[in-house]
């Protein structure tokens, strides 16, 4: 008799844990607060940041009483998963920080984020190619105001250029010259991780953007007048071979963090890199002397002007759950304007999506006024990140065997075209 | 003496009834909760999971073989599964020749050893109880060929030629993934087959060379054939490992298995497909994938162990 009460009594437990684990969890939310006590949730992948974003939020409740502004950081790497989660259940955020471009289309196409088309001002004055990174590909509606900007281009020691008599290059043959000099002075000229092939992309459009001809190139391809087997693209990536002579000997075999400590400590002049590296580079080496310039026009090129590929980090959207919406309007209309975008400047050292922000760091801003001369997009992240394969991955896996020496600028174009042709259709 | 006589048989089928049934499944119940929720539930989820298209987490329609069908005519799976497959295939290869001979090769030698044998053993596991993310971000960083040790001391001991940048180099890649595993894991079969030649009993070799067999036939004729349950064990074990192989590959190579897919593996794919790729179809995907690695992985390891266990039946 006891047996089998104890029996029945593991039976109920164990199904209780089932359950429990099966089961959504319960919805234990507070109803909506009254319309003069709101707290808004706001999720980031941020975890660095969360002081520094608590003080901008400060800002915000400063200016509004009665609304408090909950920000919640989670793990980058695991945020995706998160937020899928979160914005699926009853106690997500109100405000969840979302991936851009291609990254964001599951979360629009499931549904889970607010259109806020003509509810947001001030989008009309964010660049064209930055404001993408928050459009449903398949919709054309607006979901998200764009937090940030990263541009690429190329940073160098200024104490190296200095000691070796060094200018930043304003033509091709100056920017092959200075490369050749380090090189007879026996200082490794770029530092380039290109184990990791993510980074490789990022290169490619340095130092062969204006080669392609940047957006002018990114309208023809995708309206389907040209492909990635267009001569221009090809010798874009013939560029990308040349330059392994400039790099450490098997640089393949070298991580990006290696190469950031290669640049950081001094063992090579050029790091060809994201505007997020300031403040790595800061953090890492403070008293490195940095700065950046747009890689020179090469001969041939389809682009006049040297050009800095750009692109949206990261947007604030609604949740489509929210039942505080009227209020997450209200910060999110704050989200775009220049007192927020300047706090991004200030406090989190980075690049704003909102025109008309300054920069109190000097390799900032000089990066910014790169940027701001001639931009272009970064033209496999903002177009082809729609399907699989990604443009981005097959690209760095073709670099990695260019400079193997598995394949040529050619091979690699057409491996490019192959892949991206796979669900990429011209013109839709 | 009467009282005991009634009381034992009663306590006795008491205890016996309640050890073999219900009891039994109060004592199972745990860890069957535990089994159901964590591994059979989460196993039957991915499998319906792999039957449907995807939208982001929102299920679509059934697509009956549909997911599976694009592993093998859609790029980048049709290329990168057979090349993911044949570097599972190389690292259950190299970790089984370096259990067999140089794991079972240290298990004899420590089994003779009469003093330090604890130490070395301790020694050889150690490696073993350190988690294979930090071992292979440990050997990444000795391998670097900017700043790792490796190949300074190669080259201060005027050996350059062989300083290679191991991990840039496709060839060399996927056996550095191959060793650093062997490396890891050579403990375990160290153990194993300690504990193996521990059961054997002396005097069947003490009887084998009173008869004359020389210490090669004692070996293959007694110790080999004794240590056949050991070595099944083994096998699966490593093939199960070989299979699943994510943390040093990870490690080392990254999760697109640099350079260009020379040390990509079933497992590095299926967490790109999942967590990287974007795709909105990710979950049906990467859904197809786990649960043809798992179809795959239990139906070898059963195999294994049927082929192991004839073996067995045939020698004894």
């Amino acid at each position: 008799m006891r047996l089998r009460f104890l029996a029945l009594g593991a039976f109920a437990i164990g199904s209780a844990v089932l359950l429990s684990a099966c089961a959504p969890s319960a919805s234990t939310a507070p109803a909506p607060d009254a319309k003069d006590d709101v707290t808004l949730k706001v999720w980031s992948w941020r975890t660095e940041d969360v002081e520094k974003y608590n003080k901008i939020f400060d800002v915000y409740e400063a200016a509004h009483p009665g609304v408090t502004v909950q920000f919640e950081a989670f793990q980058n790497t695991e945020y995706n998963q998160i937020l899928t989660t979160g914005l699926a259940g009853s106690d997500g955020p109100d405000i969840p920080m979302v991936r851009a471009y291609g990254q964001l289309q599951p979360n629009i196409a499931a549904g889970q984020l607010e259109p806020i088309d003509g509810l947001v001002e001030g989008l009309e004055g964010i660049a064209p190619s930055v404001l993408a990174g928050a459009v449903g590909k398949e919709d054309g509606k607006t979901y998200a105001v764009p937090l940030a900007t990263q541009t690429l281009q190329m940073f160098y020691n200024k104490d190296i250029f200095e000691q070796n008599d060094l200018s930043v290059p304003t033509t091709w043959s100056e920017f092959i010259e200075l490369n050749d000099t380090l090189v007879t002075k026996e200082i490794t000229p770029m530092a380039l991780g290109a184990k990791d092939s993510w980074i490789l992309p990022i290169f490619a459009d340095i130092v062969g953007s204006a080669m392609y001809g940047g957006s002018a190139f990114e309208t023809k391809v995708l309206d389907g007048s040209t492909t990635f087997e267009d001569p221009d693209y090809v010798a874009s990536l013939q560029i990308v071979d040349d330059m392994q002579a400039y790099m450490t000997p098997d640089v393949v075999g070298v991580s990006y963090t290696d190469s950031q400590i290669q640049f950081t400590s001094g063992q090579a002049a050029q790091f060809p890199g994201g505007s997020f590296e300031i403040a790595t580079f800061a953090t890492q080496a403070p008293d490195l002397n940095i700065g950046s310039y747009q890689v020179p026009v090469p001969p041939n090129a389809v682009s006049d002007v040297p050009l800095s590929a750009g692109y949206a980090d990261g947007n604030f959207a609604i949740n489509s759950k929210s039942e505080k919406k009227d209020a997450a309007f209200e910060l999110l209309n704050w989200l775009a304007t220049p007192e927020f975008g300047q706090l991004v400047a200030d406090e989190l050292n980075q690049f704003s999506a909102i025109p008309g922000v300054t920069y109190a760091n000097a390799a900032m801003q000089e990066a910014w006024d790169n940027y701001e001369q001639a931009q272009a997009p970064y033209l496999l992240l903002v177009d082809f990140r729609y399907g699989e394969p990604l443009g981005t991955a097959v690209l760095g896996e073709q670099i990695q065997k260019i400079f193997l020496g598995q394949t040529d600028a050619a091979g690699a174009a057409a491996s490019l075209q192959t892949g991206v042709s796979q669900w990429f259709t011209p013109g839709k | 003496m009467k009282t005991m006589s009634v009381i034992t048989p009663r306590r006795r089928r008491n205890i016996g009834i309640a050890l073999t049934k219900k009891t039994g499944l109060v004592f199972v119940l745990p860890a069957l909760v535990l089994f159901a929720v964590f591994i059979f539930y989460p196993l039957m989820t991915a499998l319906s999971y792999s039957f449907y298209n995807w939208t982001g987490i929102v299920r679509g329609e059934f697509a009956s073989f549909g997911n599976y069908v694009t592993l093998f005519t859609q790029l980048p799976y049709k290329t990168q599964i057979p090349n993911a497959f044949v570097h599972n295939v190389m690292l259950f290869a190299g970790a089984m020749l370096f259990q067999n001979t140089i794991g079972l090769g240290l298990a004899t030698l420590l089994h003779r050893l009469k003093r330090f044998k604890r130490f070395f053993q301790t020694m050889f596991t150690l490696p073993y109880l350190v988690s294979p993310l930090v071992v292979g971000y440990l050997w990444s960083l000795m391998l670097s060929p900017l700043f790792g040790p490796v190949n300074f001391v190669l080259k201060s001991v005027g050996l350059d030629a062989l300083a290679q940048p191991w991990l840039g180099n496709p060839s060399t890649a996927i056996w550095v993934v191959v060793f650093v595993t062997a490396w890891q894991w050579v403990g375990f079969p160290v153990l194993l087959y300690g504990a193996a030649l521990g059961g054997i009993p002396e005097e069947i070799n003490e009887a084998a060379s009173l008869d004359g067999a020389s210490p090669w036939q004692r070996f293959r004729d007694v110790t080999f054939p004794m240590l056949i349950p050991a070595i099944g064990t083994v096998s699966v074990l490593t093939f199960i490992g070989a299979m699943e192989a994510f943390p040093i590959p990870y490690a080392l190579g990254g999760s697109m298995g640099s350079p260009a897919g020379a040390t990509d593996v079933l497992s590095l794919l299926f967490y790109r497909t999942a967590f990287e790729s974007g795709s909105s179809n990710a979950i049906g995907t990467s859904s197809a994938i786990a649960t043809l690695l798992f179809l795959f992985i239990f139906g070898v390891s059963i195999f294994i162990t049927w082929f192991m266990r004839r073996a067995e039946r045939r020698l004894y």
